[in-house]
């Protein structure tokens, strides 16, 4: 099972590296994970390249769940990217509160929210 | 509101719902006042895209008045009249600084489910099922719009609903087909699919210098649409010209026409008993999603070296493609879903210079609460229907 995710992001490298470790933008779950995360400069005007390692954690249980973590890491990349390039995060009916692994089964039908629903999302 | 709303196969009914609300800084809502049925709703409504849920609200094709924005956006302002484009793009992403907006790497809230069906997400589109990001859709009295400050373009002279509304989709998506193959002048252009995307795709044909092109359909009053209005200059009809290929040999001296556009898509309705029945059988029992007659007999009536182009929807995967042909003629293939909001303004400009007037295709005017009707004289292509537009 791979357990690394990567992503790019339409920056310079260094503005990547700061809104990354900045408190506004940090990625809870990736930064708790003891994952392996390298910046690296995408070819041509394409912005820094974001690897997330997993497989750093050799532990066998960790192996284990390594799919449902490398989902949550995967959610959590886009969300940085949506954040850092559009300043929000994409919300759409049927999955208010963004990209979530958890909402991939659970969709709720594509017409808009009651307000307790919203609140509930957080919008 | 009221709202169109899938609930299964086959069945879509005027509902009501909660009002949208602004959601993030960059959305608006829109009041809706005309919206139309897109053949590509068929594929939801036929139930062959997947991810549907029942409660989705469907289109994405429509136009209004603004009546809220969010804080950050300061392009629009409420009361302004807007068309909008079908394709949700974020304006800020590698894809939509090329404009590539179809391609948007931030407006798919379901990347993953995409990315599971594609390889890698696309743009969100407006009701349009899950795999583009679960959006409400467009017939409806209101609509939320995300990135509002990059999709909509603003109608300001007095040019009608229905001469500007088809710049949301069909006629950017028909004109893009057209586009991609790449006409200097002298070339013969064949367009399979004589429906509105297949109208748009010959007149823009026409409009780019083509000296000849050839409309195929199995639907005769689409055919004298196509040769009438949209300025064919032949037509094949599949019913009664049997072998497609040999006739767009005929029609071209054997060259075989310079480029192909597949305006049909996943459900193309001919071919040949035996394949037609099998692939019938394969996406009845969801084996295959897309049935392909058009897209092959594209690719074995090009001429070596041509293009083809690719705006029918497809969804899935396909049998029997002829990876022969393709490649010993060494042919390209162009497609996607249409980069909208590349193409809005200089269409506009066509409109409003009179190059094309795009009401041609309207046949049908019902209001919202009778989509259903709407869906079911489009799909049986009852009445000589080409084009139902929707009036909340």
């Amino acid at each position: 099972m791979r357990a690394k995710a990567a992503i790019t992001v339409h920056r310079a490298r260094d503005e990547v590296r700061r809104l990354w470790e900045s408190s506004e933008y940090q990625p809870d779950y990736i930064e708790k994970a003891d994952a392996g995360v390298t910046f690296r400069d995408a070819p041509g005007d394409r912005g820094t390249e974001i690897h997330v390692d997993l497989e750093r954690d050799t532990s066998a249980v960790r192996k284990l769940f390594a799919a449902p973590r490398l989902a949550k890491v995967k959610d959590e990349l886009r969300r940085f990217k949506q954040l850092v390039e559009t300043g929000e995060i994409a919300r759409s009916d049927s999955t208010p509160e963004g990209e979530r692994a958890q909402r991939k089964l659970k969709q709720r039908p594509a017409q808009p929210l009651q307000a307790s629903e919203r609140e509930k999302a957080g919008v | 509101m009221r709202a169109t709303v899938w609930s299964g196969r086959n069945t879509v009914q005027v509902e009501n719902v909660p009002d949208p609300t602004i959601l993030n800084d960059r959305d608006a809502i829109v009041k809706i006042t005309s919206t139309a049925i897109c053949g590509s709703d068929l594929h939801l409504y036929d139930g062959y895209i997947p991810t549907m849920k029942k409660g989705d609200i469907l289109g994405h094709e429509f136009m209004g008045e603004i009546v809220d924005v969010g804080r950050a956006v300061s392009t629009l302002q409420v009361g302004d009249r807007v068309v909008v484009p079908f394709p949700i793009a974020c304006g800020n992403c590698w894809a939509c600084r090329h404009e590539l907006y179809a391609a948007c790497e931030n407006s798919n809230p379901n990347a993953g489910l995409a990315e599971k069906i594609f390889g890698h997400p696309a743009a969100g589109i407006f009701g349009y099922s899950h795999l583009t990001g679960g959006y409400a859709g467009g017939q409806a009295e209101y609509a939320r719009v995300p990135f509002a400050d990059v999709g909509p373009i603003k109608i300001e002279d007095d040019l009608t609903d229905e001469q500007v509304l088809f710049l949301s989709d069909i006629f950017p998506t028909g004109y893009m087909g057209a586009e991609f193959c790449e006409i200097g002048g002298g070339e013969v252009i064949a367009v399979f699919g004589a429906g509105p995307v297949g109208q748009f795709a010959i007149a823009s044909a026409v409009m780019l210098g083509a000296e000849r092109v050839i409309a195929i359909d199995h639907v005769a009053y689409r055919l004298e649409m196509a040769r009438n209005r949209a300025g064919a200059t032949d037509t094949i009809n599949l019913e009664a010209d049997a072998d497609v290929v040999e006739q767009l040999k005929e029609l071209t001296g054997g060259r075989g026409p310079d480029a192909v556009i597949d305006a049909v898509g996943m459900e193309g309705e001919y071919g040949h008993g035996a394949l037609k029945a099998a692939e019938r059988l394969k996406q009845a029992t969801r084996s295959e999603t897309d049935r392909g007659p058009a897209l092959r007999d594209a690719i074995l009536a090009c001429r070596p070296g041509g293009i083809v182009s690719v705006i029918g929807v497809y969804g899935g995967l396909m049998d029997k493609f002829p990876t022969g042909a393709l490649m010993n003629k060494g042919l390209s293939i162009k497609a996607g879903q249409c980069h909208v909001q590349r193409y809005m303004k200089p269409l506009l400009d066509h409109i409003r210079a009179g190059n094309i007037d795009p009401t041609f295709v309207v046949t049908h005017r019902l209001g919202l609460d009778e989509a259903a009707n709407g869906y079911e004289t489009f799909k049986h292509k009852e009445d000589e229907c080409v084009k139902v537009v929707l009036r909340p």
